[in-house]
């Protein structure tokens, strides 16, 4: 058997080097287990998060370190029937690891040995302990106590000498423990053994599950860390598909790698899954499509499928109740019922109260539903779970044609990833504001930073040089309270879920300076409206309204409104503010304040690679159209356009890049060029990634140069098009998943 | 092509009339920098505004949402406006989007100076 070396694969199933998005949690587990302070760690993890990789790494780390820690990791399986055959496999996994530890053999952990075999290949050192230790096994086997036995094997780390070093076991999978058949109750036993140990240990698990499991066992939390397991971020998720993707020499676009993160909701367990399948059948991922056909084999039939089967078949065994389960469930997710009657629940199931609370238990761990005492809220669960109950309730009580389900499940799906971009890039692209109030910590900052037309008046058009030292010079300051608390509007009037987007809305609980007395305690209402230009009257006064409603619904004793907006405020919006003494700022002052106070923006896009040869690729912003004019000015000379039409190509190709700017909410922020040069005509695509802006497709793929002068008119910032559609010949959007392509001719007439 | 953005904009006055210089490139934000000046000569007593685009070789839709802005800001303040020295391109630009609906052209300083003078919006004191 081999020996190990310090990167030794042991039981990680990836290279470390593959391994990604958990790092700060994996050195927390590594010093946790260095730390050996007697204190147990609990990872509550996301369903779905994944967490036996994290363990499987912090388990090889550890074993590579060959330090007094010995690592131990035991994952309870839907294989094992009772907690007595878990206590035994959990027995003979100690000391197969033990042994591998000792003799440095990583493949000594993954052999078929017996118990016997550990008799054989202990050191003689070890024998001392180990061989009593599998007799008094024997013994405890056959005397009826099924108690003592649990207690006994889940006691054997204790019984390591210390010379030999100190145990640290994880257990993953703990959830599993407690549905365990037999007089046991496996979870809770784990707790009490392992809390009256001494030894320091990590339990990994379902956060409610083992949460409730602590306190069944009468835990002591004072000797119990925390670790929250959440779903990986956005960047964190695009790195784990590049990763699996590479290594499963899966082909996938960057729209399709997007597309799995938010779709997937960056769960590791979904994405792996699903590009493993993709592997399996030999399937590129080039387009949307491609992407939501593969998601609906896998959520009629592939791994998606298997896993909420199989959930579903531990909470509902028998098959009628299933589909009643199946049926209650959906129809309250297709009601959008945030608070049914658990008694009506328990009426359409037709299940005994007993029965009854421990579906709804499993529910709730699993998180398809939110249990609180006399209501369920069925809305709550992923968008994965949705889609898989829809199909679910359309087969087994709609009896629909599994032909028609899939097409139709396809076509749902295609249209849905569009809006799911969307909201994903316009989230991206905000700047967050729960970040921004999270920081206020009695900072100084200039008034004006909080009243726009005094802003504007001042500062508009000013060079950013002599605006920053203007600033900087400021007297009249306000000083900002500390913030205690910030959430989003919607967790504090859930009824307008619609109405406040997640981060777009933000109530922050604070005290003026930092006094914290009812007299200095105040509530900030923050609000980011979205308007191309200056918000007028009527938007500022419906949020003006929203918020102060919503403030004295919640009984806010004082508090303060600010409004925020792209392009600021218009003069009767700013007096309407000013009357009810609330704030109003533009982005721009946003933008300074944040400088000021230090925090930082929403997450910035991460960068693409270069473009292939035939791109010209610019970042927006900058003026860099500029660049893209001077580039077809060169080409256009070349095909010998008159001035006049190489100045009208130079602006329509302005124009568009501005709009890639302005519209798309682009992740990436770049601006992609393709100059076609062909006998008689110069073809300028100009693409952006981001969200695919209302008007394209349909009857307006082909735009016509007729248009309404008077409506264009009112909406002086939507002038692009119309400028495109004069200057050049030929003017058509492309279709593509996301963003915007857009395909500009010119003919080259020598009459 | 060499287009370069000031930082800041060239104005001078001639009598109660201001003579506010575009850059080679009218976008959002030049175009600011100019409603700022213009803004700034109003409030300082000036009847009349010109614009002058000798220099203006190209101008985007926010430019001249920006430009028309200034028109609206100057009807407010009884000021009275004309743009100079702008090139074929630039004008077939403003034809579309109607900005010429709504503002003199001249060929040249002096000629916006002669057009201002011969609208004379104010009144002979005594």
């Amino acid at each position: 058997m081999s020996t190990a070396d310090f990167n030794s694969r042991v039981l990680a199933r990836v290279p470390r080097h593959d391994f990604v998005g958990r790092g700060d949690e994996l050195d927390r587990i590594v010093k946790h287990a260095n730390a050996q302070n007697g204190r147990g760690l609990l990872l509550l993890m996301t369903p779905s998060a994944g967490c036996s990789e994290l363990l499987r790494q912090a388990y090889d780390r550890l074993f590579n370190q060959q330090s007094d820690v010995i690592p131990l990791y035991y994952a309870f399986t839907r294989h094992e029937t009772t907690a007595v055959s878990a206590a035994i496999e959990f027995l003979q996994t100690v000391l197969q690891q033990y042994l591998a530890f000792r003799r440095k053999e990583p493949a000594l952990c993954r052999a078929p040995i017996t118990l016997q075999d550990v008799l054989e290949l202990a050191p003689s050192s070890d024998l001392e302990w180990i061989e009593p230790l599998v007799k008094m096994y024997e013994r405890i086997r056959f005397s009826n106590d099924n108690k003592a036995l649990v207690r006994f094997c889940l006691g054997a780390p204790q019984r390591i000498p210390v010379r030999s070093g100190k145990a640290f076991v994880m257990f993953d999978g703990a959830q599993l423990a407690d549905d365990l058949n037999g007089s046991v109750v496996l979870g809770a036993e784990l707790l009490r053994v392992f809390g009256r140990s001494g030894q320091s240990f990590v339990i990994a698990g379902l956060r409610r599950q083992i949460l409730d499991s602590a306190r069944a066992a009468e835990s002591n939390f004072e000797l119990l860390d925390l670790l929250r397991l959440e779903q990986l971020s956005s960047e964190e998720a695009h790195s784990l598909v590049d990763h699996v993707a590479l290594r499963s020499k899966v082909v996938l676009s960057r729209e399709v790698r997007d597309l799995l993160v938010q779709q997937f909701d960056g769960s590791p367990f979904f994405i792996t899954n699903f590009l493993h399948t993709a592997r399996d059948r030999n399937i590129a991922l080039n387009t949307y499509l491609d992407c939501e056909r593969l998601y609906v084999d896998e959520l009629l039939g592939g791994h998606i499928n298997h896993h909420f089967t199989n959930l579903l078949e531990e909470m509902a065994p028998h098959i009628d109740k299933r589909v009643r389960l199946i049926r209650v469930m959906w129809e309250a997710v297709a009601g959008d019922e945030k608070s049914a009657s658990v008694e009506g629940w328990r009426r359409r199931l037709e299940a005994e109260p007993a029965e009854f609370e421990n579906t709804l238990h499993q529910l709730h761990i699993q998180e398809f539903v939110n249990w609180t005492g006399a209501a369920v809220d069925a809305t709550t669960g992923s968008q994965t779970w949705k889609d898989y109950l829809r199909a679910a309730y359309r087969l087994a009580i709609n009896a629909d044609p599994r032909a028609l389900v899939v097409a139709e499940t396809i076509a749902d799906s295609l249209k849905r990833a569009p809006n799911t971009m969307a909201r994903h890039y316009k989230q991206s692209d905000r700047i967050d504001l729960r970040r921004v109030a999270g920081t206020f910590d009695c900072q100084r900052v200039p008034a004006v930073l909080f009243d726009y037309r005094a802003f504007s008046k001042t500062y508009k058009g000013m060079d950013e040089v002599e605006l920053q030292a203007q600033i900087a010079s400021e007297t009249n300051l306000v000083k900002l309270p500390q913030t205690v608390h910030v959430a989003s509007c919607y967790a504090f009037d859930s009824a307008s879920r619609k109405a406040y987007e997640e981060e777009r809305c933000v109530v922050a609980h604070a005290f003026e300076d930092g006094i914290y007395t009812d007299a200095q305690q105040t509530v900030w209402l923050i609000a980011d409206l979205e308007s191309k230009l200056e918000v007028d009257l009527e938007l500022a006064k419906s949020w003006f309204d929203r918020l102060d409603s919503l403030a004295r619904q919640n009984d806010f004793q004082r508090y303060r409104v600010w409004l925020i907006s792209n392009e600021g405020f218009d003069e009767p919006a700013s007096d309407l503010l000013r009357q009810h003494e609330a704030f109003c700022s533009s982005k721009r002052q946003l933008e300074i304040l944040i400088q000021q106070i230090g925090a930082t923006l929403a997450v910035q896009p991460a960068p693409v690679e270069a473009a292939d040869e035939f791109l010209m690729v610019v970042p927006m912003g900058e003026e860099n159209e500029l660049l893209a004019a001077s580039a077809v000015e060169q080409i256009a000379r070349r095909l010998t356009f008159p001035p006049q039409a190489i100045n009208q190509i130079k602006t329509a190709i302005v124009e568009a890049c501005i709009n890639a700017s302005e519209h798309s909410h682009s992740p990436d922020r770049k601006i992609y060029q393709r100059f076609r040069v062909e006998s008689d005509k110069l073809v300028v695509t100009i693409s952006s990634r981001g969200i695919v802006p209302t008007n394209v497709g349909s009857n307006n793929a082909h735009l016509s140069k007729q248009e309404s002068s008077d409506a264009v008119a009112e909406e002086r910032r939507g002038w692009g098009l119309k400028l495109i559609r004069s200057l050049m010949d030929e003017v058509e959007f492309q279709r593509v998943d996301e963003g915007t392509s857009l395909r500009m001719t010119k003919y080259l007439r020598t009459s | 092509m060499d287009i370069s953005t000031g930082a800041t904009v060239k104005s001078h006055c001639v009598g109660t009339t201001a003579i506010v210089y575009a850059s080679d490139y009218l976008n959002k934000l030049t175009g600011e920098k100019i409603e700022r000046e213009c803004r700034r000569q109003l409030d300082s007593g000036c009847r009349a505004l010109v614009i002058d685009f000798a220099d203006t070789q190209l101008v985007n839709s926010i430019g001249i949402s920006i430009l028309l802005g200034i028109i609206d800001i100057a009807e407010k303040s009884g000021a009275q406006v004309v743009f100079s020295d702008v090139n074929n391109q630039t004008i077939q630009l403003f034809d579309m989007l109607g900005l010429t609906r709504h503002v003199a052209l001249a060929k040249n300083e002096q000629e916006a100076l002669s057009t201002l003078s011969g609208f004379n919006p104010m009144p002979t004191l005594h």
